[in-house]
Formats: structure tokens, sequence, C-alpha cells
């Protein structure tokens, strides 16, 4: 535990600290005073909360439609029989093994193509291709026993109601999994929003913070300010879930 | 009411056609985004394989020449070296501990829930927040574990600028980040195990180390088959700690495949030999997903 977290005072105590003082010796752990011009300069200086919101919104909408049309393609692969299923999972299933950043030459070509270079699009769209989280849905639907949607075919519901009415309310906590999951995934990731995105204003977190480091002599006080304001927001999103988190085994998405 | 035979085989055909339409509209919208931004990425970069040709530049066929290239390029082979030595380190090191971990979790009944956050939190946050904090975290002039050593009266370690330790310090970053993941998928599968078993086993005299073994080990099976895959899936693509912390350096020894294919792209402008790389990649990635299920599925 305290080696989970000896980096991250280290960082707070830094972001606090005046960039000269970072070279006393023998350091000092309790910024005195305390320095709020790292925590100024980042969020008057540099588009900093732009990113953070670009963050937010792109990970929001790809967990929101994610959950969508994950839940909806697996509940069809788990609860109905229909032509060409097995070799449909087969495929989706061995897709699951493509390494998306083998991806990124082949990708930035196609959104190029698509004309979605530089918007939003470019990073909402590829990571919803990823068929890792129907396997995890349809292991949460599979656990519903088929008698339920069965009973209530026969009773005269669409297979949309079924699922909107019976399924979606009866795997909420695996919902709310796949959604931290996704989140989580989209928060931190960076190859792809590096490639895709070179307007600035458009950027992500990520991407964002990276950047501040190419510059010529790293300013560790604005870097440390930059990191801790960063891990704000996901580390509140996984307080607010852990519960449900935790507890959750995701290793049934690939039991056949 | 009584139907023909004749009848009852026309409403079953289009009953079942209903369906079939019913279902492929459930999967319509992750299809769509499957074949574009997945399948369509893929055949592309088979076929490119064979391709030559820059980013701007008309593209021509050269037949194995990518092939030939990729495989005779001594940095590609380095990268390839190197991504493979980085997660023969990475995984085994991240499971031993996360296992271990869980184990000494699931001992603490309740208000466990501060350490599972704490050790959740550097899972949380991106590999380039990672990255970024042990640049100074090793940093070889501030870094706190050099002033550890200087305190005791060592020469500072420069971490990241050694070409024999660069590449185990990479890993071990990955390692930390990694670990709370890991731990909790461990405890998630521990805790859903059957708890009379093991208390069976226990009145029978087995010790917590057979326990382990014989029990929790076999019981365990589908988590670890989970994350054998997820990790080699994961950790095959290293790219962002190398981008942020070392670019690859230094002398390359921390050069992997990914990097290598992103400069391939974005530095030299060469797709055919890019996307041989990454091709190389998908059929390590897949080849070894496949050896997996055989081995952790169909044996026993």
């Amino acid at each position: 535990m305290a080696i989970a977290l000896i980096p991250f005072l280290y960082v707070i105590s830094t972001a606090l600290k005046d960039t000269n003082s970072l070279f006393s010796y023998p350091p000092d752990w309790i910024p005195s005073p305390i320095y709020w011009g790292n925590l100024r300069s980042l969020l008057q200086d540099q588009p900093f909360v732009r990113w953070t919101i670009n963050t937010l919104f792109v990970s929001g909408a790809v967990t929101i439609l994610k959950i969508w049309f994950d839940s909806a393609a697996a509940y069809a692969l788990a609860k109905m029989d229909f032509y060409g299923k097995r070799s449909l999972a087969l495929i989706l299933l061995l897709s699951v093994a493509i390494p998306i950043a083998a991806l990124i030459i082949p990708l930035f070509f196609v959104v190029r193509y698509l004309g979605l270079l530089n918007t939003y699009w470019a990073l909402i769209l590829p990571p919803l291709a990823n068929p890792l989280g129907i396997f995890m849905a349809r292991s949460f639907i599979t656990a519903i026993p088929d008698s339920l949607p069965a009973s209530a075919r026969l009773d005269g519901a669409s297979e949309f109601t079924i699922y909107r009415k019976i399924v979606l309310p009866l795997i909420r906590p695996g919902i709310v999994v796949l959604g931290m999951f996704t989140f989580m995934l989209q928060y931190t990731s960076f190859i792809w929003p590096l490639i895709a995105v070179q307007d600035s204003s458009r950027q992500v977190l990520t991407v964002g913070i990276s950047s501040l480091k190419s510059a010529f002599l790293p300013d560790w006080g604005l870097l440390s300010a930059a990191m801790l304001l960063a891990a704000v927001p996901i580390t509140l999103v996984f307080l607010a879930v852990q519960k449900t988190f935790v507890v959750n085994d995701l290793s049934g998405a690939l039991r056949e | 009411m009584r139907l023909s035979s004749g009848e009852h085989r026309r409403l079953r055909r289009r009953y079942k056609l209903r369906t079939a339409l019913t279902a492929y509209l459930f999967l319509a919208p992750n299809l769509l985004c499957f074949a574009v931004f997945l399948l369509l990425p893929v055949l592309w970069l088979a076929f490119s394989t064979f391709r030559t040709g820059g980013v701007l530049g008309p593209a021509e066929f050269v037949g194995l020449d990518n092939w030939r290239e990729t495989f005779g390029d001594p940095l590609a082979r380095t990268s390839i070296r190197n991504t493979i030595v980085y997660s023969a380190m990475a995984i085994p090191a991240v499971f031993v501990i996360a296992m271990v971990l869980a184990l000494a979790l699931r001992t603490i009944p309740r208000g466990g829930s501060p350490i599972r956050v704490a050790l959740y939190l550097p899972t949380l946050q991106p590999t380039i927040v990672a990255a970024l904090i042990f640049t100074f975290v090793l940093h070889p002039d501030f870094g706190v574990i050099n002033f550890a050593v200087r305190t005791l009266g060592r020469d500072p370690i420069n971490f990241l600028g050694d070409i024999s330790l660069a590449l185990p310090t990479v890993a071990g970053i990955e390692v930390w980040r990694g670990t709370g993941f890991w731990t909790m998928m461990f405890l998630a599968g521990l805790v859903g195990l059957p708890h009379e078993l093991f208390q069976a086993a226990e009145l029978d005299g087995a010790g917590a180390v057979r326990r382990f073994v014989s029990l929790a080990v076999p019981l365990l099976r589908p988590t670890f088959y989970f994350a054998v895959i997820f990790a080699t899936i994961v950790n095959l693509q290293l790219f962002d700690t190398v981008f942020a912390l070392t670019d690859g350096g230094p002398a390359n020894s921390t050069l992997t495949v990914a990097l290598f294919v992103y400069r391939s792209l974005f530095s030299f402008g060469e797709i055919g030999f890019g996307s041989t790389l990454s091709f190389i990649l998908v059929i390590t990635v897949l080849a070894l997903t496949g050896a997996q299920t055989y081995l952790m599925r169909y044996r026993s």
C-alpha cells in the first residue's frame, strides 16, 4: 500500500512547491509555504480545463454508446436463435485478441477517408468496435434463466420490450462494471487520440499532459499539478461505483 | 385451429426469418462499428503488407519485399525481442504480486475498502501520467529513490538512462500500475469460490498452501484464463510508457513493436513496412491466445 501511494504523495508535494525548491537537498515532503503558482498557471495558461472537458465528454459518450451497443448485441447472442449466430460469435471472439496498437496505421487511413480526423467522432467511434464488451455483457445475460424472456414472449412482449424492461434492469450490476471498465480504458487511452487529433483544443488529457512535457526544459511543478488534477475525476468516478466494481468477476466474459 | 403442413412450414419459416431480422437489428449498431473500425482495418493491413508507398506516394504491389525487409531489419528484430522480454518480466511479476495481495486481502473481512481503493489508484491513472510520475520518482538528481540511495552513500542510479536497466524499469512501472487491477480481479475470483469446499479441506487437515494449490488454483481456472489472455494482449502492445519515458532509448533498449510501428508511419512514412510489423503483431497475439486457449481449456 505504501508503494502504491508514495509516488502520489511525491506528486502532490511537488505540485504545491516552487520549481526551484524542488532541487533542495534533502527534499522537504511538506511544502511550506504552499505554492499555488503551478496550479494557477496550469488552469490559466494551458487549455487544461478544455482537455478535461474533452476527456470527460469523449469517455462518457463512448461508455454510454458502448453499454447500449454491447448489451443489445449480447442479448441477441445470448437469448435469440438466428442463422449465422455461431460463426458470428466466433469471429467476434477471435477479434478480441486483435491489439489496437497494431491497427493504428489502417485506422488512421479509414478515419481520414471518412473525413473524421481531428473531430470528436474520431475519438468516439473506433473504440466502439472492440468486441470484448459484448462478451462481458453476454456473460451477465446468460445468467438470466431462459424462461423469463420466453414467458414474456408468450405474453406478447416484443424483443425490444424484453430487452428494455427485463434484461437491462436485471443486469444492472454488470452494466456498472462494464461501464466503469470502459470509462477507465477510455480515460487512460493515449496512442489513438495522439494520432487521430492534432488540434490542441480538441485534445484529451493524456495527450495534452504529454505535450506539456515536450518543452525543452520540463517544468516539473506544472507537470505535477497536471497529474494531480488529472487523477481527480477518474478517482471520483471510481469511488462512486467501487462497491459494485470490486466484487464482480469479469472473467466470465470469455467462458464458453 | 388446425394448420395444413404446408401452412405450418410457411409460418415457421416466417417466424424464423422475423427472429433473425430482429436479432440482426439488435446486433446492427455494434456490427457496423466492428466492420468499419476493426474488420476493414485488419483486411487493409493484410493487403498493404504486399504493397509499398509512402503517405503521399503511389502504392505499388511489391510481393513479399516488405516481409523480407521487416525480418531483415535489425531494429524490427530488436523491437520484437524487447516486447517479448518485457512481457516475460512484467506479466509473471504482476500476477504473483497480485495473487499474494488478493490472498492477503481475502482474510480482511470488513474495513478493507480503504486498502482496496489505495491499491486501485495506480490502475486508474493514465499510463502517461504513471510514466511521468516515475520520470521523477526515479530522476537521478532529485528523485526520491535516488535520495534514498544517496543517503546510503552510494552513487545515484540512472534507471532510465542505463541500457540494461531501462527495460526492467519500464516493466516495474507497468507492474506498479497493473497490480491493483489484477489484485481486484483475483480477489473477485477468490471471493466467488464455494466456501464449504475450503472449510471441508481445512477439517481434513489441508494446510493453507495445500488448499491454495489443490483447490483455489484449479477452481480459478476461468479467471486465470481471462487474465493470461488479457495480459498478453495488453502487454504486447506496450506503447504509452516507453513513448513518454524513454522514447525507445537508450540505444533502442526500450523500443517496442508498437512504438516502432508508430514511428514507421509518423516519422518515416513507411506504410508497407509499418503494416507488415503491425500484421506480425496481430498474428502473434492471435496465435498466442489460440495456444493459451488450447492449453487451458482443452487439456485435462
